[in-house]
């Protein structure tokens, strides 16, 4: 997943940087998986990798974008992006190693016997009980996006 | 009336103009923005008036209702309405610079999306834990993404809008990270129950330090202060004019008290010395980052850009005394200084918008001799740059005085000599318009200035308030008990 996550950033071409994001949203959903949170992973794989990232390649081949290919590195640019990652990198190393929270390993899910563990009802019931009220503000927050979006984009022909 | 309804009818306010503006096609936009400032009046007399604070809540324990919550939720309000009044009078320039039918050129939409950044400024207010903060960050910022660069047939408001967005979603992705370790670290997202548990933090504090690192980052480009406030003069100077001001006032208010209640638990935990020391530093260095750029400005957008970075320094300053002193609580100061800078900066925003729509420009030039072609207009600017530069008996006195006496009183004596520099600085830049429009000629021909009785009556009542406030302070000095 890091691996690729490297690649979105270092290929030249938008439409492999797309394919490597993709990439790594599987392994994404992976995590999730291995945590026992199957409904999210599942998700994950269907609205992002599958809706949101087809869209991006849809917009990025649309674009004519042969000369972001072609355009010169700044070497400074580079080289100020590299320096603060890895900053953040070491530090989060650092901090990882001296925190002992940080070692230890969630206690694997106990589920008694003869029942199953229903993740999609209980992400569902968290969701539009304790959250209804930040799922209530999200939706205003994209109803705000699509009208920007539409009054941005709108093309009206002028009389 | 418990508080949370007020947020429930601006939305609904909002959808309501949004539906007449959609089906409604012959109706004059202008109406909907009568419509809008009646509303946000109504609702700020529901908040003066009815709200019953006490009323048991069934939000459950993320929702404060407190008195800082109340008065910054009127803040978000009394700017949202001069908002509105200044983007009607803000519209023919507009409509100059989107295409389509005269009367349907997204006006419509312009009054409304103010309205839905309110809302999401006044549950910032109330938000005391971190997923709720966080969507209703994002709901602002969000929504003034798309305001900054609703002049889309103009590059400056483009390249604003670019430069904003890129900028905010680094700075949210910092804040977002802090905001995780702080989880992490606590296992808890109510900032209550974040503090019992740093109260008694027993182990390392690199943790911490990081996290807090993390944050201050995230919000300083929030508020603006040095060295993350390169975004400002840019966006401030390509948004159209009553975005600018919301963006100044509102934006920065919601900065503040995201940031006071993220300091709070913070401050309780043994890196307390670490996090008033960091905000020493960047406090002094926004102070002369502000001022020392406000000076050579030609551009009175930009001008009031950096006397925002400069008007953040003192902010930050009263933070970072980190006790009450003289009487005066750090919290209480910060809220003051907002009100009082809120009305200043907005009657500088109104006649600024007045000159613009007949001038055409937003230069230092466009104001020769406004003494000459509007009195009226002149006194109000007179006022306005008095104020900002903080002369007594204006409103502006009182915000850097109670700040300077924290600072004093916190004895951190070098970033006091800093701010009185500052302070001094600015008196020279603000009394720059001065000049301009009292010993400068205007150009030959210059256009009439006409504005709307509405805008008249919006700027007489500010400049009422900035003098009342200036020698009657009582109305917001209640806030300041420690």
């Amino acid at each position: 997943m890091l691996l690729f996550g490297v690649g979105v950033v270092v290929n030249r071409n938008p439409v492999a940087s797309a394919l490597c994001l993709v990439v790594s949203f599987v392994g994404l959903a992976s995590l999730f998986i291995s945590l026992d949170a199957h409904f999210l992973g599942i998700i994950q794989i269907l609205v992002y990798t599958g809706a949101v990232m087809v869209l991006f390649l849809f917009i990025i081949m649309l674009l004519d974008l042969k000369e972001e290919a072609r355009r010169a590195l700044n070497a400074w640019a580079v080289a100020g992006g590299a320096v603060v990652a890895l900053c953040l990198v070491g530090t989060l190393l650092h901090v990882l190693g001296t925190f002992p929270k940080g070692e230890a390993t969630l206690p694997p899910l106990v589920v008694p016997e003869g029942q199953t563990y229903e993740d999609t009802k209980a992400l569902g019931t968290l969701l539009f009980t304790e959250y209804v009220f930040h799922v209530q503000v999200i939706g205003l927050l994209l109803l705000g996006a699509t009208v920007g979006v539409v009054a941005l984009s709108k093309k009206e022909a002028s009389k | 009336m418990p508080a949370y309804f007020l947020e429930i009818a601006i939305v609904l306010l909002g959808l309501g103009l949004l539906m007449v503006d959609a089906f409604a096609t012959t109706l004059d936009r202008r109406l909907l923005g009568h419509l809008g400032i009646a509303g946000v009046a109504a609702v700020l007399a529901g908040l003066v008036f009815g709200v019953d604070s006490s009323a048991s809540e069934p939000l459950w324990g993320f929702y404060a209702t407190d008195t800082a919550a109340l008065f910054y939720k009127g803040l978000a309000l009394v700017c949202t309405l001069l908002v509105l009044v200044l983007a009607l009078e803000y519209a023919p320039v507009l409509e100059s610079y989107r295409d389509g039918r005269p009367g349907r050129r997204g006006l419509g939409e312009f009054l409304c999306l103010p309205l839905f950044l309110c809302a999401g400024l006044m549950w910032m207010a109330s938000m005391t834990d971190l997923l709720g903060l966080f969507v209703a960050l994002e709901t602002v910022t969000i929504t003034f993404y798309v305001v900054v660069a609703y002049m889309r047939r103009n590059l400056g408001s483009l390249e604003a809008g670019v430069k904003y967005l890129i900028l905010g979603a680094l700075s949210t992705g910092f804040l977002l990270y802090g905001l995780a370790w702080l989880f992490g670290l606590t296992g808890q997202t109510n900032l209550a129950a974040i503090q019992t548990v740093l109260v008694d933090w027993k182990g390392d504090t690199t943790p911490l330090l990081f996290t807090m690192a993390l944050l201050m980052v995230g919000l300083s480009f929030k508020v603006g202060a040095a060295p993350f406030q390169f975004w400002i003069p840019d966006v401030y100077q390509g948004a159209p004019t009553p975005i600018t001001a919301f963006l100044s006032v509102g934006s920065k208010a919601a900065g503040f008290i995201v940031l006071i209640r993220l300091l709070e638990p913070l401050l309780a935990s043994p890196i307390r010395h670490a996090v008033l020391l960091m905000l020493g530093v960047l406090a002094g260095a926004t102070l002369i980052v502000g001022n020392l750029a406000a000076i050579s400005q030609s551009n009175f957008k930009r001008l009031l850009a950096y006397s925002s970075i400069a008007h953040a320094g003192f902010l930050l300053m009263a933070l970072a005394a980190g006790q009450p002193a003289g009487g005066v609580s750090p919290n209480g100061v910060v809220a003051l200084y907002l009100g009082t800078y809120l009305v200043m900066t907005m009657l500088a925003f109104a006649v600024l918008v007045i000159v613009r729509k007949a001038g055409g420009s937003d230069e230092l030039t466009a104001f020769n001799g406004l003494s000459q072609r509007s009195p009226f207009l002149a006194f109000a600017l007179v006022l306005a740059m008095a104020s900002l530069a903080g002369v007594p008996l204006t409103a502006g006195f009182f915000g850097k005085f109670f700040s300077l006496v924290l600072i004093a009183g916190a004895g951190q004596w070098a970033l006091l000599t800093v701010a009185v520099v500052a302070a001094a600085c600015g008196f020279y830049y603000y009394f720059k318009v001065i000049r301009c429009m009292y010993w400068n000629d205007p150009v030959s021909e210059a256009p009439p200035l006409v504005f709307s009785q509405l805008t008249r009556v919006a700027i007489i009542l500010l400049c009422v308030a900035v003098v009342v406030l200036g020698v009657y302070p009582k109305p917001l000095t209640c806030l300041l008990a420690p």
